[in-house]
């Protein structure tokens, strides 16, 4: 024990509870959103497998586990052996310096807001490398879309984040969410419309309907899952939930507050997780409701839309906290 | 078309791929025969440019089960159930095609009632025709698992009113083989009109949702403004017709303008729109679910007593023969005219047509697509294949 | 901006589905209820004086479009109950792998043999299984609900004399011709037959719904002035 550093104890130990936790939730988020759509359908959802369905999450994965492991001929073998896990790689790792509680995180890393949009930037690789590895015309043009909407859709995303940053000053998330416990939740007040185009450019980023033009199914057969089966299907389906859990908890901690209560209320993981849970209802009622947007139309939201707006937001936030004193605030 | 008619309206869709920049690599792409959106088994070739389509070619046939042929093998009684398959969704025009066109080589007079029951089947497939086509759009648009899910299972839930109501009536949720030479097999049971009024008015209740979901929804217009606009003399040309070709402002409706069964004594609003796009074609066929609507409750209260057969009913497979003749017959179908043309004379001593050729209306809106493809995306190739309505059962025979 | 207010009403209505009762029916625990004239399988019946109802006619292997019918007809044979000489059949094998459910062999049966039932076939684990042979179509008999469609039913519903004659006089309407000059050529020598042939009607037609046979007199003397 003692020859192992305190810094990788304390990181392996809430590492670890977190990452279970956090699979343990899109297992059942699974589950959660196929009900919910049921309902939103006129129908009921997973019924059989245990009460309420609520074993379907395992039924599912032992019928992942157990079909056949087909490696196209002609793919390239590395790449595609290394995306699906990549992709879960990245996401996890995401969480690393999100506090949980009042101070509880893996690591606070005083960059810590720098290391979520790394990795959303780095999260885009495995999905294009997917694409390219699979020897699949479908796929690959699912690859080429999921990089041009990541890599485009990024870009606000980082300016919408810019204004947490501003108003705190600090990157260290843990630093925003006690701001934010001391002043009053970012949404609430001039952080709404960076909340929204965060949200959006999350939903983008997580490839999720009205963004979905990547993995199409009505137009790329499964996009850039085409060509795997079993486990390595399940690995880029929990990485999808996972992302939407991972930039849901973002979102809260960023401008919802993270851990800190309402009315009075104690702080802690609770909050932290209804809120988290809240943004995933949210974005889930939106998947279930909406039809997606042509790529191109989607370019142009981003870029003649969501870019300006954020650069806007940005400038306005830092005049907003430079003359703030000035003007007698609070 | 021919190729001078192609010159005439400006129109190449066998572009010339050498005269196409040899810089730019094409990638060609193959979209079926199996495919999540294909509607049925149908290919498109397509010929990219990244994600732009320079060309597309469409192949049919891999639907082709013979059914003319097989028609000329068995007999006319027992030629109904085989058309029922042809345009699977809405079953009771074909069987209604065959039916007239065999009622008119062998000279067999409707009964009103049955011509009445007819028509008001026909419009009620109609609608059910029509919200298995919105369904399968919102699917093309919002993807198996998302929103476009949601339009589905609702259009879904309202059809099954309409198969419930068939059930009663002919025993069969789809596949009826309820029409016959002469009139119809089955009469309608007691209390079905009320049943029929009562799920009419739910489903005109139900239209609003639907148009919350679709055409009022700012992103399926921006998916679907603009996009595959079909010239009128284009689709004049290609014979095309239907709800695609109302939509491209030619107010055409065999309906109203050829009246055939009870269409002569009630007044059809036919819809149409002059953008031609895809946009116009959703709003030609939400309307005319509307109005089918309105056209089922009339004919649901007005419908005669009497017989529902003026022919001999069946007893016997070659029980009707004809030695010669010729019959066309025209009906518009929700997809456009599907015509039937028999000639009598054939095999089993005259109780077998000698040949019918059945004029699928899908097959000439799938002609369309080579013209429609060209310059847009994949996503717009399969918003336009499904605001075409193409049923590969009807185009392949 | 637009797309965001769209986004809003889509997902409002979306919500307040979630609110609705679903229209799922878990079958099999619950059952949808088909109707009286469900076709679904296959049953082969006795007639009233309790011997087999089929008389190896081949009228039903004849006209099936999908040849799913093999039937091997017995000798002719004095009955053991009438004593009359009657055919018989050896053998009936339905095979359901490619049956259409036209109902033409039930529309065409000269003795009401075959009828279709309102439960559905049992499923099977191969092909054989689906193969209905003659102990199963007698066994269906008693073990599954019948259904309305016999081969007389049908015929009377079909019956081209049926109905009045002033509705016959419309079957020669020619399409084109005003309906209110015909009803009114007819109306006069009608009105005298017209209340009885109503009448009559529905109690033919729903002859095995006796429950509903008040119900559908009230329904047609409602219908009556309501159509014409």
């Amino acid at each position: 024990m003692n020859a192992i550093h305190p810094i990788v104890l304390h990181g392996l130990i809430y590492g670890g509870a977190i990452a279970t936790v956090l699979l343990t939730l899109t297992a059942w988020g699974i589950w959660f959103e196929r009900k919910f759509a049921g309902r939103m359908q006129s129908r009921l959802g997973p019924t059989l497998v245990g009460w309420v369905g609520l074993l379907q999450p395992l039924a599912d994965a032992a019928k992942l586990l157990q079909k056949e492991d087909l490696i196209p001929d002609q793919a390239d073998r590395t790449l595609y052996l290394a995306s699906p896990p990549l992709t879960v790689f990245f996401t996890l790792a995401t969480v690393a310096v999100i506090p949980v509680s009042v101070d509880v995180a893996v690591a606070n890393l005083p960059i810590g807001v720098l290391w979520i949009l790394a990795l959303g930037g780095l999260m885009v690789f495995p999905v294009w490398t997917a694409g390219w590895a699979s020897a699949n015309k479908y796929a690959l043009l699912g690859g080429m879309r999921a990089v041009a909407q990541g890599i485009s859709y990024e870009i606000p995303m980082v300016l919408s984040a810019l204004v947490p940053v501003i108003f705190a000053g600090s990157m260290d998330v843990n630093e925003i969410v006690t701001w934010q416990a001391e002043h009053h939740w970012l949404v609430l007040g001039p952080g709404l419309f960076a909340f929204v185009i965060f949200f959006v450019s999350s939903l983008a980023e997580a490839n999720r309907i009205p963004f979905d033009i990547p993995e199409a199914e009505s137009e790329l057969v499964a996009g850039v899952t085409t060509e795997y089966s079993g486990m390595r299907f399940g690995l880029f389906y929990m990485a999808e939930y996972l992302h939407t859990l991972v930039a849901s908890a973002v979102a809260s901690a960023l401008f919802l507050g993270g851990w800190n209560g309402l009315f009075g209320l104690a702080d802690g993981i609770h909050w932290m997780l209804a809120k988290t849970l809240a943004l995933f209802f949210m974005i889930t009622w939106v998947r279930w409701s909406l039809v997606r947007f042509r790529s191109d139309q989607l370019m142009r939201l981003c870029w003649t839309y969501l870019v300006p707006i954020s650069l806007a937001l940005v400038m306005v936030s830092a005049l907003w906290v430079y003359y703030e004193p000035m003007l007698g605030g609070h | 078309m021919t190729l001078a008619s192609a010159a005439r309206l400006g129109v190449d869709p066998h572009r010339d791929l050498t005269d196409y920049d040899p810089e730019a690599d094409l990638m060609v792409l193959n979209m079926g025969p199996q495919h999540p959106s294909t509607h049925g088994v149908f290919r498109v070739k397509l010929y990219l440019d990244g994600e732009t389509i320079v060309r597309a070619v469409p192949y049919v046939g891999y639907l082709h089960r013979g059914v003319e042929k097989l028609l000329e093998e068995l007999t006319f009684v027992q030629a109904t159930p085989i058309v029922d398959k042809n345009d699977y969704v809405s079953p009771m025009t074909n069987e209604q095609a065959i039916n007239m066109a065999f009622e008119a080589l062998l000279e067999v007079e409707v009964p009103r009632r049955a011509r009445y029951m007819r028509t008001l089947f026909a419009e009620m497939s109609r609608i059910s025709s029509h919200l298995l086509w919105l369904a399968t759009f919102g699917i093309d648009m919002g993807g198996a698992l998302g929103g476009g899910t949601t339009l589905f299972l609702h259009c879904f839930r309202e059809r099954e009113y309409i198969l419930d109501l068939f059930e009663l009536v002919t025993g069969a949720r789809f596949h009826y083989n309820t029409h016959t030479i002469g009139g119809n097999r089955h009469d309608i049971p007691a209390g079905w009109a009320k049943r029929v009024h009562q799920a009419l008015d739910l489903i005109a209740s139900r239209v609003d949702e639907y148009l919350d979901l679709s055409t009022k929804n700012a992103i399926f217009v921006a998916r679907t403004r603009g996009v595959g606009t079909l010239p009128a003399k284009l689709a004049l040309e290609l014979g095309i017709t239907g709800p695609i070709l109302r939509a491209s402002g030619v107010d055409h409706d065999l309906r109203r303008d050829a009246p055939f069964h009870a269409y002569d004594e009630i007044d059809v609003k036919v819809q149409t729109e002059q953008a031609g796009d895809c946009l116009a074609r959703a709003h030609v066929r939400i309307r005319e679910l509307s109005e089918s609507i309105r056209l089922s409750k009339l004919l649901v209260d007005g419908l005669p007593e009497g017989p529902i057969c003026g022919g001999r009913p069946i007893k016997n497979p070659t029980q009707f023969k004809a030695k010669d003749g010729q019959a066309y017959v025209a009906l518009e179908t929700p997809r456009g005219e599907l015509g039937t043309y028999v000639i009598g004379g054939g095999g089993n001593k005259g109780a077998s047509p000698y040949r019918l050729k059945i004029r699928p209306p899908s097959l000439h809106a799938l002609a369309a697509m080579p013209y429609l493809l060209v310059g847009g995306t994949i996503s717009d190739a399969v918003v336009i294949l499904g605001s075409l309505d193409p049923i590969m059962g009807e185009a392949d025979r | 901006m637009g797309y965001f207010i769209d986004a809003a009403r889509s997902m409002a209505r979306s919500m307040r589905t979630v609110f609705r009762k679903p229209t799922t029916i878990q079958y099999p625990a619950e059952k949808r209820d088909q109707g009286p004239r469900a076709r679904l399988t296959f049953a082969l019946v006795h007639d009233e004086h309790g011997e087999e109802a089929c008389v190896g006619c081949l009228m039903c292997e004849k006209i099936c479009p999908s040849r799913v019918i093999t039937v091997t007809a017995g000798d002719k044979r004095p009955s053991e109950v009438t004593g009359k000489k009657r055919g018989f059949a050896d053998d009936f094998v339905l095979d359901m792998n490619a049956c259409i459910y036209c109902e033409l062999c039930v529309q065409v049966c000269p003795t009401d043999a075959i009828v279709m039932t309102q439960d559905h076939m049992v499923p099977g684990f191969s092909r054989e299984d689906l193969v209905l042979t003659m102990d199963k179509l007698y066994a269906n008999e008693t073990e599954t609900t019948l259904s309305w469609g016999r081969a007389s039913n049908l015929l009377e519903m079909q019956d081209p004399k049926r109905g009045t004659d002033e509705d016959r006089a419309a079957t020669k309407q020619k399409a084109g011709a005003k309906p209110a000059e015909a009803a009114k050529a007819a109306a006069e020598p009608a009105k005298a037959e017209a209340p009885e042939a109503v009448v009559a009607e529905p109690a033919k037609v729903e002859a095995a719904e006796p429950a509903k046979t008040e119900a559908a007199q009230a329904e047609a003397s409602e219908a009556k002035p309501e159509a014409k």
